[in-house]
């Protein structure tokens, strides 16, 4: 086989394997395993909640986007349709209860369910932000009970 | 940003009133669809904040943009990081009236058709919206829905032309909310 041939052959080779690797481990990269990922802050869900009271902006920029371990008294635990959402009622609002709502991951769904309230709790999850009632975290974990 | 917040909590303030009928909702559900030559895109969120003052028709929704689940996670980083900025813009509101809420008997199980203008604000730009929806009475519920389209440039969100293919200019928006009468 002549040199240049060889040459594109393996261009093409390579060339195939960098679009097969950025197809699977960039373009269609798996999300994050937040049951998995560790905690970048841990704190009480009081200082979580008075946080964002206190200072939204402040909070905000220090805490949406994280992966937080809460630990906390839970109120109560609320099914909706296929979430589960373990609540942490601080306040009575223009929306009822206000407090923080940890939605959990679908795994997670059976053992929040049977969570008793007035019980300590430690969850994990993604802190998507406060919307002037609650303070929102997504695909959250039980981490002990 | 701090001038919509106050907006909002006058807006959510003034729907409670003495004989005020309120439904509110923390989990209610709202979809994008772009549908561009290349790929069909959709987000999910289930975390919408939505109250109803059944007696001015009053209604307003809030919605935080991290809630949004996208199938692929390089499309929600994207769509965080490089469209709606949700560090700087955490959170899209919805301010306005359902005019014709007179039509809609609490008490007649049934679907009506509802009229819906406002103001709507994302990713630090407010725009009149007038949409139109439904309401189903239900067991004491309204069960709300709407479908409409947004052209994301009119909210100062810039698709790069190398991904001009993969998204839409205009995403359509579906929100579906059951809201309950609040005891408060």
């Amino acid at each position: 086989m002549k040199t240049w041939i060889k040459i594109v052959l393996g261009i093409v080779v390579i060339g195939i394997i960098a679009i097969f690797l950025i197809y699977k481990f960039v373009y269609n990269k798996e999300h994050p395993d937040y049951e998995n990922i560790e905690a970048s802050i841990s704190l009480t869900t009081t200082e979580l909640y008075q946080a964002f009271k206190s200072n939204k902006d402040d909070a905000s920029a220090r805490y949406n986007g994280q992966v937080i371990a809460l630990t906390g008294n839970l109120s109560k635990i609320e099914a909706v349709d296929s979430l589960v959402i373990a609540v942490f009622v601080f306040e009575q609002g223009i929306f009822g209860d206000e407090g923080i709502r940890c939605t959990m991951l679908q795994k997670f769904n059976d053992v929040a369910g049977k969570l008793q309230p007035d019980g300590e709790v430690k969850v994990k999850g993604y802190c998507a932000g406060y919307n002037d009632t609650d303070v929102i975290l997504e695909k959250c974990s039980i981490i002990n009970q | 940003m701090r001038i919509t917040i106050i907006f909002f909590i006058i807006a959510l303030l003034s729907t409670i009133s003495a004989d005020a009928q309120k439904f509110i909702t923390k989990t209610g559900y709202i979809k994008f669809y772009s549908d561009a030559p290349l790929e069909k895109i959709e987000a999910h969120n289930r975390q919408v904040n939505s109250a109803l003052d059944f007696t001015t028709g009053g209604f307003v929704f809030k919605v935080l943009m991290k809630s949004f689940e996208f199938e692929k996670a390089l499309m929600q980083e994207h769509f965080n990081e490089n469209y709606v900025d949700s560090d700087k813009f955490p959170s899209a509101t919805f301010v306005g009236t359902v005019t014709n809420i007179k039509d809609v008997n609490l008490s007649q199980d049934g679907i009506y058709d509802i009229n819906v203008d406002g103001k709507l604000t994302m990713h630090g730009v407010t725009r009149e919206i007038h949409e139109k929806g439904t309401f189903e009475v239900k067991q004491e519920k309204l069960l709300g829905k709407a479908k409409f389209n947004l052209v994301v440039a009119d909210y100062k969100i810039t698709i790069p032309g190398n991904v001009g293919n993969n998204i839409s200019n205009t995403v359509e928006v579906t929100v579906e909310i059951t809201l309950e009468k609040a005891n408060l």
